[in-house]
């Protein structure tokens, strides 16, 4: 397939949706499940930062269609015209934007304090983060019922995972270690069983794509899967880490290992932004065999 | 419970999942990739690996492109053939892009033929 800088620019603006879409989701998902470890001044950050990453994970989805209508036409005109945008909408990547955004607006409910309204923004969180299941490489399989319930399984597992991060960095930013330490070792009970689930799901994905394992590895979507499983490799022996090391010290009240803590979650976004680059750039730059 | 359940959908989409098919690759045309003709073709044939919608399809002669009339709202289709201008001896590029209809994802190429 050619390549050119229309394609790589849709897959910066696709990597940057996944980003602001799982930020917000997870963001939401964990102010539901920590909810009782944060004060109301973090409550009041986190939910700010979703209005943000609600915000950047709209405009960055519709700037996509656009640079992929572009990329069709091979000319900036390309990016308006209605027949390039028509096709590239029908073909899958309409259905996926329309539920996303719906998502999204579903999110801003984070904003009410009303418990009943908060539930339509964990409705939008599952809904947005499950939203790229229903374009892309699963849709060529045959079946794919069940390849694209795992891929949403996964998606919504990764927003969990991923979007904890930031809320767990304004906490350690701030709070005292027995705070960091509650909150670390609360999110950490579930992450367990969430990572379980997202590996198990994932792992399950890539042998129904694989095909031909030689010829897998040795093609572009293959290579960039290997870059995506050491960075979750990296990633997994961070959360490990935390949990096994960093979180035993700030339950002991180690004002080191709470430092300690806020640089790991750093670490962690950034190699789970590498995931995401390597992600959209495999989904959207290469194909399976 | 859950986890039994999870192993069991997996299980099932391992076994009953068939080959994937990711991307419109254009497996043929004709005038073949390379091909040297000693009459000009009155048309161009392109076959792709799945259904597609064919976008864009330009015929460049010397830098310079000539009208091939395409109905960008035709159904998706893994053939397209397309009736040519008619053509006088040279050296011709023939530059397409595509929609896949499963996955979405926007496949582009390029390939070349001259007439004698």
């Amino acid at each position: 397939m050619e390549i050119g800088g229309w394609d790589i620019a849709a897959a910066l603006a696709k990597a940057v949706t996944y980003a602001a879409t799982f930020g917000a989701a997870g963001a939401v998902l964990f102010l539901l499940y920590c909810r009782a470890q944060l004060k109301d001044r973090q409550r009041a950050l986190i939910r700010r930062l979703i209005g943000v990453l609600v915000g950047v994970a709209a405009v960055t989805g519709m700037l996509r269609i656009l640079l992929l209508s572009g990329s069709l036409s091979g000319e900036f005109s390309g990016m308006v015209d209605s027949t390039f945008t028509g096709m590239i909408l029908r073909a899958g990547e309409g259905r996926a934007t329309g539920l996303r955004m719906a998502g999204l607006a579903l999110m801003l409910f984070a904003f009410s304090t009303n418990p009943v309204l908060g539930r339509f923004a964990i409705l939008g969180a599952v809904a947005a983060s499950t939203s790229f299941a229903w374009v892309g490489h699963v849709h060529g399989l045959l079946p794919n019922t069940a390849a694209t319930v795992l891929l949403c399984l996964h998606l919504l597992c990764a927003a969990f995972w991923l979007g904890a991060l930031p809320p767990l960095l304004i906490i350690a930013a701030g709070a005292n270690v027995s705070q960091i330490a509650a909150a670390a070792a609360r999110f950490g009970t579930l992450a367990l069983r969430v990572v379980a689930l997202l590996l198990a799901a994932g792992a399950s994905l890539l042998l129904m794509l694989i095909g031909d394992a030689a010829q897998f590895w040795a093609g572009a979507y293959g290579r960039l899967m290997a870059l995506k499983l050491l960075a979750v490799a990296a990633l997994l022996g961070a959360a490990a880490w935390n949990k096994l090391h960093l979180t035993p010290g700030l339950l002991r009240g180690d004002a080191r290992a709470a430092e300690l803590f806020r640089r790991s979650v750093l670490a962690e976004m950034g190699v789970g932004a590498l995931i995401l680059l390597t992600t959209a750039a495999f989904t959207s730059l290469a194909g399976p065999p | 419970m859950l986890k039994h359940l999870l192993l069991a959908l997996a299980a099932c989409g391992i076994v009953a999942a068939g080959p994937c098919m990711a991307h419109a690759k254009l497996q043929s045309s004709t005038p073949a990739n390379d091909a040297h003709l000693r009459e000009a073709p009155r048309t161009l044939t392109l076959n792709f690996s799945e259904a597609a919608k064919l976008a864009v399809l330009k015929l460049v002669r010397d830098g310079k492109e000539l009208p091939v009339p395409l109905d960008k709202n035709a159904q998706a289709g893994r053939t397209f053939t397309l009736m040519l201008p008619l053509l006088t001896p040279g050296n011709y590029t023939v530059q397409w892009a595509a929609v896949a209809a499963d996955d979405g994802h926007v496949t582009k190429g390029s390939f070349a033929f001259s007439i004698a």
